[in-house]
């Protein structure tokens, strides 16, 4: 398989003649090496939880951050190449921040997530050859969640710039056994303290480590109160009810 | 065909040689917002100075999403700004896939205008329609921008005669035991809109000939348009 | 600036049933500085007719010595007190002999007749008389006092009506002068009698 492609995986900008563009393809390839994240969309709120893999007992491990906030009603996990989502989502809070200036209202959240996929293919060379910002493309994928006047909302980006919506999701090496356990698992009608425990129950299948209240790391945006991310203790209460 | 001849130097209609891009054509505007409407009135003369260039030239615009425009001062700029509102709430559409809501178009003409610091548009809008309570809401700015969310307010030619009235009748500033919180009813305010701008034709002389009133709820814009005096 | 806003004021008289009434703020100014808070703008001038006057302070008070000069020589000359009308022309008289460097104020009459009919009228700063059967203003906060009694004037009010009117007109016009207010009076001018009342209103 790989040994076809070998003409048309140079260039970020070139089709293979079977019209592909085999870099994308292994930027999201490159999204299976990362850390498992997980999305769950409940009527309450939605959802982020990831696992942080703590390589050595001197890791600090609250150093490691995968969810952040965009705005005060939207957040993001990530998995894959992490460092390549401060751009994105330093473009995504910019574009959030933009709209609250010109609107006075928060930026809808599937606005957010265009505007970061916007971004995506801002690869290779500029359409008049000025220079492009970025050489190649993300090597991560986000979920974004956050609530808006359609209520809550869960969206997947991937390096070719793609967004779906999604009741639930899960992204990272662990995807796979994840998304069947939350396809199996999800229902409509969950609700977001259910949704908590599922979530932490579907990264302990797929996590090497035991999960403890330091590797993994949830947080929820709720209309109530916005983005929160969840303390040590909060964290371990919810471990407690699995 | 005429000779050339000594040439008398043109009147410069602005005075002292001076061109000056700006223009006041008169006219005067008000809205008056309640609990689950607001109503914008204004008369239709449209001036340059003693002349009047029509009779009938409405300076309120519906916008695309129920919000109505009211305006005064340069009637050029006032159109212009309007267009260009207008434009920028369809792109918000596109781009958002729903419709922009009074709120954050108050907000976005509040931008515009400030873009313009430096040449300001010559008009002092109102801007009037329901907000996501379906309360009425009005939104009261000066020409580079400055807004305010107003219960009742006028701006143009007759803005000094009915302003005072209105602090008085909407507002009810200075009438003791009167509640000042308590927003008028449609029939109130039809009627005072309707007093307001009947005393302002008898004294202002850029005021007069028709009277436009919009009254926007959540079943949509309403118009009706009135006779005022034409001397 | 003109000279006109220099110290700031607002005065207006209005036709009442069988009554008229006059009023006006009393702040004194240098231009937004508020330096007295109980000038007096409207002046006596016999039982039953008063002027007001407003403008440049300086010929204000000339002015209203020069009236009271004025009405007492008529008085002592005719035997008899002056009419409102006779008055009124009295003052047009002394504003037009300053033709070529003028009194800055323009002046309002106010007053019942020998039979009781109302009589009101103003006049710009040269002395053309402008007649009324309804109300006239004058002052920095015209306009704002036109707009008023153009919407809240009616005819035939009563006395206690014509008060309300007044009081509303004058209040509501000079708290959107930024140059007149703080507090005002009024005079209410009845064939039985004069009722003079002092107004509270807003010091900003």
């Amino acid at each position: 398989m790989f040994l076809t492609r070998s003409e048309y995986d140079r260039g970020v900008n070139t089709f293979s003649p079977e019209g592909r563009l085999f870099q994308v393809e292994y930027a999201i390839e490159a999204i299976k090496l990362g850390t498992t994240a997980i999305g769950i969309r409940t009527g309450e709120g939605a959802l982020l939880a990831v696992e942080k893999r703590i390589t050595s007992p001197l890791l600090v491990a609250d150093s490691i951050e995968k969810i952040l906030e965009i705005d005060g009603h939207v957040a993001c996990a990530m998995s894959g190449l992490t460092a390549d989502s401060r751009t994105m989502i330093e473009h995504a809070r910019v574009e959030a921040l933009n709209h609250t200036f010109s609107y006075q209202e928060p930026i809808p959240v599937e606005s957010v997530t265009q505007a970061v996929c916007d971004l995506a293919l801002r690869f290779g060379e500029g359409a008049d050859g000025q220079e492009s910002t970025m050489s190649r493309p993300f090597g991560v994928a986000l979920l974004i969640a956050g609530v808006d006047e359609r209520g809550p909302q869960l969206y997947h980006t991937d390096p070719s710039g793609t967004f779906l919506r999604y009741e639930a999701k899960a992204i990272g090496a662990g995807s796979e056994g994840a998304q069947s356990a939350l396809q199996e698992q999800y229902h409509r009608d969950i609700s977001l303290a259910d949704a908590e425990v599922l979530a932490l129950k579907v990264l302990k299948q797929v996590m090497e480590e035991k999960l403890s209240n330091t590797n993994v790391q949830l947080a929820k945006v709720t209309k109530e109160a916005g983005y929160q991310i969840y303390t040590t203790d909060e964290l371990q209460a919810v471990i407690s009810r699995m | 065909m005429r000779t050339a001849t000594a040439v008398a130097a043109p009147i410069e209609a602005h005075g002292h040689n001076h061109w000056s891009p700006y223009v006041d054509n008169g006219g005067t505007t008000l809205a008056i917002a309640g609990e689950d409407y607001v109503l914008v009135a204004s008369d239709t003369r449209q001036s340059d100075g003693y002349a009047i260039n029509s009779r009938y030239e409405p300076k309120a615009f519906v916008l695309s999403n129920n919000a109505v425009l009211g305006t005064s001062g340069c009637v050029a700029d006032a159109k212009r700004l309007c267009e260009v509102l207008e434009q920028r709430a369809q792109l918000y559409q596109h781009k958002h896939d729903r419709q922009i809501s009074t709120p954050a178009l108050a907000r976005l003409l509040s931008n515009t205008m400030y873009n313009r610091r430096m040449l300001p548009y010559y008009v002092f809008p109102v801007l009037a329609g329901l907000d996501s309570e379906g309360r009425g809401a009005a939104y009261a700015y000066d020409a580079i921008g400055s807004m305010e969310r107003v219960t009742n307010s006028c701006f143009g030619s007759a803005e000094t005669l009915i302003q005072p009235f209105l602090d008085n009748q909407v507002a009810r500033n200075n009438q003791r035991g009167a509640d000042p919180e308590r927003l008028l009813t449609r029939q109130e305010a039809l009627k005072i809109a309707i007093d307001a701008f009947t005393s302002a034709t008898e004294r202002d002389i850029y005021t007069g000939d028709y009277l436009e009133i919009f009254i926007i709820d959540a079943a949509g814009v309403h118009k009706e348009t009135r006779e005022l005096k034409h001397d | 600036m003109s000279i006109m806003q220099y110290n700031g004021s607002a005065v207006v008289a209005m036709v009442g049933k069988n009554c008229v009434a006059i009023a006006a703020d009393k702040r004194l100014g240098q231009r937004a500085l508020t330096v007295d808070m109980d000038f007096q703008k409207v002046f006596p001038v016999t039982d039953r007719t008063y002027v007001g006057l407003p403008g440049l302070a300086t010929d204000v008070k000339t002015l209203s010595d020069r009236f009271r000069m004025r009405v007492n020589l008529y008085r002592h000359r005719e035997e008899r007190v002056i009419e409102p009308e006779t008055f009124a022309n009295m003052v047009s008289q002394i504003m037009y002999e300053r033709r070529f460097g003028p009194y800055f104020v323009e002046p309002v009459v106010a007053g019942l007749d020998k039979k009781n009919k109302p009589f009101i009228c103003g006049m710009d700063l040269l002395g053309c008389l402008n007649y009324a059967n309804d109300f006239v203003v004058s002052g920095t906060a015209s306009d704002n006092l036109f707009g008023m009694c153009e919407s809240l004037w009616e005819p035939d009010l009563e006395p206690e009506e014509l008060f309300e009117t007044i009081s509303q007109c004058l209040l509501n016009a000079v708290d959107r002068d930024a140059v007149s207010g703080w507090g005002a009076v009024v005079h209410i001018i009845t064939p039985d009698g004069v009722i003079t009342r002092d107004l509270k209103c807003r010091m900003d």
